[in-house]
């Protein structure tokens, strides 16, 4: 069964619409509100949701255009349903439903984070629980442990700061723009990720990660190296910081392979675009055997591709929404089979 | 011509189908936060009701506002969704024109408001003509004080409909000429009514062009420090 599905996902600053049959992507479109929020120096809440309603019918009309997929060919509408914020899912999730009534589909609201699980897949069929899962971006970090579709353990997250917040708070440390993830890795290139050795927290905790620490620590750093005047060139200092965010991740994944014993890791989230984490968990998966595999940065990023995965196997089991759904801003992912 | 209004506004939400002016269907309910589980419901229910499908629709009339944020996005992504599907026009509609046509005078002249929150109300104007009202002018935004002051310096006798058990208790206190009544919310039957009028008149705008009226700008705490940070290697671009 390789149903055709219109997939929405608007839970932060992108708004995205997808057309999927199965896992086979036919169109994944966005418009990124990244500029906008650019100058605010972080999303807005308002300004997301304004943007969301004014650029989704428009792209909805491009994703089912790009696909060469008439409304009549679909099968379901798909939304993500939470977390995210409220204002901005509401958008998405009314637009995906009330397209759903008035064709006579199915609807299915898809969990945000689910929906990153599923994002491996669509270029690696071959991807498969059980899996350990690295989601990681400006809005979450937690190690899942995929058991099977459907059915999640959070072994581990964050006890303060998204590991994307953290390149963005770090990104301001060293004057670069926002968002501080991609400037991080570019500012990084050519430098010398073992310059600086900045201290990896929470070592009695295998899955949590905590990247509050890092942030005083690398002040402190630039604030002593500035009066005693050996500061490191900018590359060497972004690569450093880079690396002890980026070996935190690679560790605590690895650590949650081995408490369960799985042999797949996956991973989702714009934090997965980093090319430095990308390389660090290829190594380490390579060292061990084990499988790894990662979304390019179009489908590691929020995207609606994922959520039109995650809702075929919903469609599979038979689990469909009502039009009495909403959605569930603080949606928290877990056992649901 | 068969239509659909939706209003989602305020806290009083509705949803209206007619054919022509003859409301064939209705479902209302009031939440302030509820709009998103109500409207997609009771338009299942409505054309239920009506014995209607989706493909008979001839139009989409949506209320823009002003009111509050998301529940006018909530109604607003729902319309653009079902007209954008059916494939047929989406059609605005002011909240307060809709209050104001529903309002009960022969001559008074007559105030709509609409609580937009953050101590401030969104008001205009209108002049009861034979079938219907004439706008003094757009909607704007003002202090209770404010409309204290408008109210006073009114000439005529007044109405004032619309959200007036917001209003500050004794705000219209000592104003003999003004009175006020009903109804408090838009209803989904007048939205549709307005929409037929723009249809008749041909002033449809394009779907891109149909935005949410949201009279002020959104309320942004711009961080300097994330903005201009110091740091030692100046700043990299
Ligand atoms: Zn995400």
């Amino acid at each position: 069964m390789n149903p055709v599905v219109l997939a929405f996902e608007t839970s932060c600053d992108e708004t995205a619409v997808a057309v999927v049959r199965g896992r086979e992507v036919l169109s994944n479109v966005l418009s990124s509100q990244v500029d906008l929020h650019a100058r605010f120096g972080g999303v807005v809440p308002e300004v997301a949701a304004r943007a969301h309603v004014e650029a989704i019918r428009g792209l909805t009309h491009r994703a089912l255009a790009e696909a060469g997929v008439h409304p009549d060919d679909l099968d379901a509408v798909a939304a993500t349903e939470g977390p995210g914020l409220v204002g901005a899912l509401l958008v998405g999730h009314s637009y995906a439903k009330a397209t759903a009534w008035a064709r006579r589909l199915p609807f299915v609201g898809v969990d945000h984070m689910e929906g990153h699980l599923f994002s491996p897949l669509l270029e690696h069929p071959e991807f498969r629980p059980p899996a350990i899962v690295l989601l990681a971006s400006g809005g979450h970090s937690q190690l899942v442990y995929a058991e099977d579709w459907g059915k999640y353990r959070v072994m581990g997250a964050t006890i303060d700061d998204a590991a994307g917040e953290a390149f963005d708070k770090l990104a301001r440390v060293m004057g670069l723009g926002f968002p501080g993830g991609p400037a991080i890795d570019r500012a990084s290139e050519g430098g010398d990720p073992d310059a600086v050795r900045f201290p990896r927290a929470l070592e009695d905790r295998p899955f949590d990660f905590s990247f509050s620490g890092l942030k005083t620590a690398v002040l402190t750093f630039i604030r002593q190296a500035t009066e005693s005047g050996d500061l490191p060139s900018l590359a060497d200092m972004a690569a450093s910081v880079q690396e002890a965010i980026v070996d935190v991740l690679v560790e605590k994944t690895l650590n949650a392979v081995e408490a369960t014993g799985v042999r797949v890791i996956g991973g989702g989230g714009g934090v997965l675009a980093n090319r430095r984490l990308r390389r660090k968990l290829t190594e380490a998966a390579g060292e061990r055997g084990l499988e790894v595999y990662l979304p390019s940065p179009v489908f590691a990023t929020d995207n609606a591709a994922m959520i039109g995965a995650a809702a075929v196997h919903h469609l599979e089991k038979g689990r469909l929404g009502y039009w009495t759904d909403s959605v569930d801003p603080g949606r928290r992912l877990d056992v649901r089979e | 011509m068969k239509l659909l209004g939706i209003t989602t506004s305020t806290p009083g939400s509705g949803v209206a189908l007619a054919d022509g002016l003859q409301v064939v269907a209705s479902a209302s309910r009031v939440d302030r936060r509820g709009h998103a589980s109500f409207v997609v419901p009771a338009i299942d229910f409505c054309f239920d009701q009506a014995g209607w499908s989706p493909e008979d629709l001839d139009a989409v009339v949506v209320d823009v506002g002003p009111g509050l944020y998301t529940g006018i996005r909530v109604g607003l992504a729902t319309a653009q969704g079902l007209a954008a599907a059916v494939g047929v026009p989406l059609v605005p509609s002011v909240s307060l024109d809709a209050i104001a046509l529903r309002a009960a005078t022969g001559r008074r002249h007559i105030w709509a408001v609409v609580d937009v929150r953050r101590g401030e109300l969104a008001v205009a104007g209108y002049r009861p003509v034979p079938g219907g009202v004439v706008k003094d002018g757009p909607p704007e935004l003002v202090s209770p004080e404010r409309f204290r002051a408008l109210l006073e310096s009114d000439p005529d006798d007044s109405l004032v409909v619309g959200d007036v058990a917001a209003l500050e208790p004794g705000l219209l206190k000592g104003l003999h000429r003004v009175k006020t009544g009903r109804p408090r919310y838009p209803q989904a039957d007048a939205v549709v009514e307005i929409g037929m009028g723009i249809l008749e008149r041909g002033e449809i705008p394009h779907p891109d062009e149909i935005r949410p009226l949201y009279l002020r700008e959104p309320d942004v705490t711009i961080n300097w420090g994330a903005i201009r940070p110091d740091s030692p290697w100046g700043n990299a671009p």
